[in-house]
């Protein structure tokens, strides 16, 4: 790289975005950050810099019934609808792989859908219509309307790891006498294992993030986590929810750490994921 | 006898078909009914069958015969007594004020009416022999409706079943709608411009140190839009910390007020949907070949011509996916207004919530909801005309 | 494949199994549902009346807060999941939500009905509390306050932002007696439509000036932080936050008063059960224990015949009800939708 050269920009200008994109990152992750010294405030008002240092709101966070009920409730919906999202997610993305018919890439269009469509409508509708069956007020309810809302975001990266198979591997193993079975245990699975894994994540945190579903469809006893934060903001505000909130970005930082291990075993390295 | 080609279509049907199933009986099945609900008129057929019954066959000219006047005293005490004539007076009164207590006089006595049954009812409210109200009565006793539709844009039905303009005083959904669009516009806006210039400064950077700046960028990405909201909520309160550092640097004497207003909207929103448009820019860019560049700059292009007639375009695709992005994501959002604005700063989301949990009018939320998604889906078929279907996997639902 | 549709099976299953597992589920064992509008009156409630109720008659009760929307109850009953039993209901919304079909009608065979003040034994409610909003401040921040409504809306001898509870109710009458509308008056001045139009122009005047509340914890947060200088608050919180060390003066001229009443959701599995355990509630001995520890006025007779239990808690709504409005029930039936609707336009306009 040269100055000077047209196709490295200036110095000056360099300088300038590199400013810029401190500031912006300041920007995105500080705000984050402010929670957790707040969480740990041994007073009662949501003040920096904090009057002193404790545990309590932990303590409550970690002994109330409400909150505990509520991380029992995120944590079963988050892994049943991560399990029944990854397996549907996962099935259908091979389907959509080895297939090739009229109408894939509507199907795929389809099946992808609930990204697309803004959360308030996707859980209005769910509302209507798990009302209408009695799922409405039912944890069963909430899984499946997060396994829906999770499962096309395993079949878009299972999909893309799926790419990266060569089919002749297949051809050769079915060749050599292979079943459907031994073929997706033996061959394809491990193939795509960072993909599925990483859709797993993807969905789990799909469900575990998610408050519009649960705004709409959550009966008593039934609230998650972000529902009950979401409560505790409208009605009395506590350092308790910095606490969850801290505990909330540990999970989303843990969760990203587990999706960029996976992406970087995976071999991927050389394409970008992003690109 | 299936062949293999057989055997391997249904092997391909059977990969299919449990996410197929499930897409369609709990996401497709549930969209057809949100459309559904927003035409559905049953009310009347509930409370008053035979009422209906009567009134569809009906010419609608003057008054209805004595029988429609006979049944309707019969079964306006029943409904009253199986508690769906509150439900009917309701959706009459939304679309008519004054029914809700027309009807409920109406039950409370129509048990000791007799023959002739029109004079009775006019006798004990002259309404009754307006044919107006009869109209409202017939259209009422067919199964669709296109009032919550027509209200969601601020339109009505006139006594006589013409389409007029909404009062003023409760006219807000246009504007309601433009606002919608306009900050999602702005937020849009902001994000491109603070975003350009830091995807080109991650694709100047090295594999390595690039990997790091992303993750940056990919913490808030991952963190639940409502702990970043949270964030925000805390941050902007009267005497919370952004207006103790303020004061603390000495550039405002008295806290500001920052929380329920329009810039907090932003500022959150903007926080939210940045990482959104950051990675499709920075993708772009990223496949942008230097060597194009330094051919221009060795023609002797000053830097300018060659951002504006290189690099600019090339990165284009990144600026059309990261923007239809941010606006579709944008357009639905709900918990941040609701959290950090005010009430001139909520957007059309606030109203459909407002709908099905205060007013219970599911024809209206459901009324709205589709407006939206007739909006959203018009983006997004731009969005595929001009990106393809790829970039929205990054699209996680926020909102 | 088979490991797959296994897992998928299995997670199903799990599913199926485990959706029960939570506490709203209408298995025949679960406890008895109450839900209230939360606050130091449910913190008191709880172990005066719920878990009073509880050890007398050994029905499990739990209890849960809303904000009054009937939507959730509404959904509950169209979709015959009812997972709430007992809930605490404002008169007009337990009005509008009986001729609705949302609530059951009290089995007076079960529910006495002579105990109760007139207002408080209707179709589908049973009587609970007296509950009242007036306007408060800290005395510590605001050395000079308004003395009425009408000096409320002088912004400029009194700066600061004022907060009122979102919505119409309470807010149109506050408006008309700051413009001089006699407390008498006020409903029939609302009843018009120029009354009404009068309303909503002098809220617009101080419109910039306002912070909406939505939840009854909210105008104590506001006031207490100072992001509010003048609030209408719910009267038991605030002589609660007065006992518990605040300094607020609440000006009980300014008082609007109602009643809050029980009601069993319609098509509850517990509804027989929900009628005992609301003949429970509103005996006197319950009651009186609750008015030892929060500024209660039951809906009881005996409140409201008895001075010397009135003059026991001179800082409830009962004792001071002579200086506020009555918010007119009737009224609110049969306009509160409408104006629901108008108010919430006006707001986001």
């Amino acid at each position: 790289m040269t100055t000077g050269n047209a196709s490295t920009p200036s110095v000056p200008l360099q300088h300038i975005a590199a400013a810029i994109s401190g500031a912006v990152f300041a920007f995105l992750v500080l705000p984050i950050l402010v929670v957790v010294p707040l969480s740990f405030t041994a007073g009662e008002l949501l003040v920096l810099p904090a009057p002193g240092f404790s545990l309590r709101w932990y303590e409550l966070f970690f002994t109330d019934q409400r909150w505990l009920l509520a991380s029992r409730n995120s944590l079963i919906v988050g892994v049943l609808a991560t399990l029944a999202a990854t397996a549907l997610g996962t099935l259908a993305a091979i389907g959509l792989w080895l297939g090739s018919f009229r109408g894939r890439g509507l199907l795929l269009a389809v099946l992808a859908l609930p990204l697309a469509v803004p959360a308030i409508i996707s859980a209005l509708a769910l509302y209507f219509a798990f009302s209408a069956v009695g799922l409405a007020n039912s944890l069963a309810g909430l899984v499946l309307g997060h396994t829906v809302l999770a499962a096309p975001v395993v079949v878009v990266t299972v999909l893309a790891q799926l790419r990266m198979v060569d089919r002749a591997l297949l051809q050769a193993a079915t060749s050599l006498g292979a079943g459907p079975v031994r073929l997706f245990r033996r061959v394809l699975l491990p193939l795509i294992l960072p993909g599925v894994a990483s859709g797993a994540v993807f969905a789990f945190a799909t469900s575990f993030d998610d408050l519009m579903v649960a705004l709409f469809l959550a009966g008593p006893g039934q609230f998650t986590l972000p529902r009950e934060m979401y409560a505790g903001l409208r009605e009395q505000l506590s350092p308790t929810i910095c606490a969850a909130a801290t505990v909330l970005v540990l999970v989303s930082g843990l969760l990203l750490g587990l999706s960029e291990v996976l992406r970087r075993r995976d071999g991927a390295g050389k394409g970008d994921p992003y690109s | 006898m299936m062949g293999p080609s057989g055997r391997r279509r249904t092997g391909i049907f059977l990969l299919l078909a449990p996410l197929g199933g499930l897409v369609l009986f709990a996401f497709l099945l549930p969209l057809g009914m949100l459309v559904w609900r927003a035409v559905d008129n049953t009310e009347l057929a509930t409370a008053l069958p035979e009422t209906t019954r009567l009134l569809r066959s009906w010419d609608g000219a003057g008054l209805p015969p004595e029988p429609v006047f006979a049944a309707l005293a019969a079964e306006l005490p029943k409904a009253a007594d199986n508690q769906t004539l509150g439900l009917l007076s309701r959706r009459l009164n939304f679309e008519q004020l004054g029914m809700r207590a027309l009807l409920l006089r109406a039950s409370r006595v129509a048990q000791g009416f007799r023959a002739p049954y029109a004079e009775a009812f006019q006798a004990l409210d002259p309404r009754w022999g307006e044919p107006e109200l009869w109209q409202l009565l017939r259209r009422n006793a067919l199964p669709v409706t296109p009032l919550y539709m027509l209200r969601a844009v601020d339109l009505t039905l006139s006594a006589g079943g013409g389409i007029v303009a909404m009062a003023g005083d409760e006219a807000i959904f246009r504007e309601l709608f433009l606002r919608t669009i306009w900050i999602a516009l702005v937020v849009t806006v902001l994000c491109l411009v603070i975003g350009y210039p830091v995807a080109w400064y991650l694709s100047m950077q090295s594999g390595r140190r690039a990997r790091m700046l992303l993750l940056l960028l990919l913490l808030p990405f991952w963190t639940s839009v409502l702990v970043r909201t949270t964030a925000w909520f805390i941050l902007l309160q009267r005497e919370g910390v952004a207006n103790s550092a303020l004061r603390l640097l000495g550039l405002v004497e008295e806290p500001l007020t920052l929380i329920f207003t329009r810039t907090a909207v932003y500022l959150a929103m903007v926080h939210v949907m940045l990482p959104f448009m950051v990675l499709p820019l920075y993708g772009a860019m990223r496949r942008i070949d230097p060597v194009l560049l330094k051919a221009a700059a060795s023609l002797g292009a000053p830097g300018w011509t060659q951002f504006r007639r290189i690099y600019l375009p090339l990165s284009l695709p990144g600026i059309a996916a990261g923007s239809l992005m941010v606006f579709t994501i944008s357009i639905g959002f709900y918990i941040t207004p609701a959290l950090v604005g005010g009430n001139r700063d909520q957007m059309i989301s606030t109203f459909i919530a407002f709908f099905v949990n205060q007013q219970v009018n599911w024809g209206m939320a459901a009324a709205l909801g589709l407006l939206l998604l007739v909006l959203v889906g018009t983006m997004l078929y731009l969005l595929q005309r001009i990106v393809g279907a790829r970039v929205l996997q990054a699209g996680r639902g926020a909102g | 494949m088979k490991r797959i549709l296994a897992t998928l099976a299995a997670a199903f299953v799990t599913v199926s199994v485990a959706a029960p597992i939570g506490p709203a589920s209408a298995q025949p064992s679960r406890e008895l549902f109450v839900v209230g509008f939360g606050g130091g009156f449910q913190d008191a409630a709880r172990t005066t009346l719920f878990q009073a109720f509880q050890a007398a008659t050994g029905q499990r009760v739990r209890d849960d807060t809303y904000n009054g929307e009937l939507a959730r109850i509404y959904a509950m009953v169209r979709s015959r999941d009812v997972v709430w039993d007992v809930v605490m209901v404002e008169a007009p919304e337990l009005q509008r939500g009986c001729e609705d079909g949302a609530f059951a009608p009290i089995d007076w065979s079960v529910v006495r009905r002579d105990k109760f003040v007139p207002a408080g034994a209707t179709r589908c409610g049973a009587g609970a509390v007296a509950w009242g909003a007036a306007l408060f401040y800290d005395t510590a921040r605001n050395p000079q306050a308004p003395a009425n409504m009408a000096e409320l809306w002088d912004v400029a001898r009194f700066p600061g932002k004022r907060s009122f509870r979102f919505g119409p109710k309470m807010t149109l009458e506050i408006a008309l007696m700051s413009d001089g509308v006699p407390r008498e008056q006020v409903y029939r001045v609302l009843s018009t439509p120029a009354g009404l139009q009068r309303a909503f122009d002098r809220l617009e005047q101080i419109r910039p000036h306002i912070v909406w509340w939505r939840s009854g914890a909210q105008p104590l947060q506001f006031v207490g932080s100072g992001e509010v200088a003048y609030a209408f608050g719910f009267t038991g919180r605030v002589v609660q936050a007065n006992q518990q060390g605040a300094r607020y003066n609440m000006l009980w001229d300014t008082l609007l008063y109602s009643v809050d009443y029980w009601a069993v959701v319609n098509g509850s599995p517990y509804a027989q059960q929900g009628m005992r355990m609301i003949e429970w509630m509103t005996n006197l001995e319950p009651l009186q224990a609750l008015a030892r520890i929060w500024p209660a006025s039951p809906a009881h007779r005996a409140f409201q015949e008895d001075a010397t239990l009135r003059a026991a808690s001179p800082h409830s709504v009962a004792a001071n009800a002579s200086r506020g409005l009555f918010i007119d029930t009737e009224f609110w039936v049969q306009n509160g939708e409408d104006l629901e609707r108008r108010f919430a336009a006006w707001a986001g306009r």
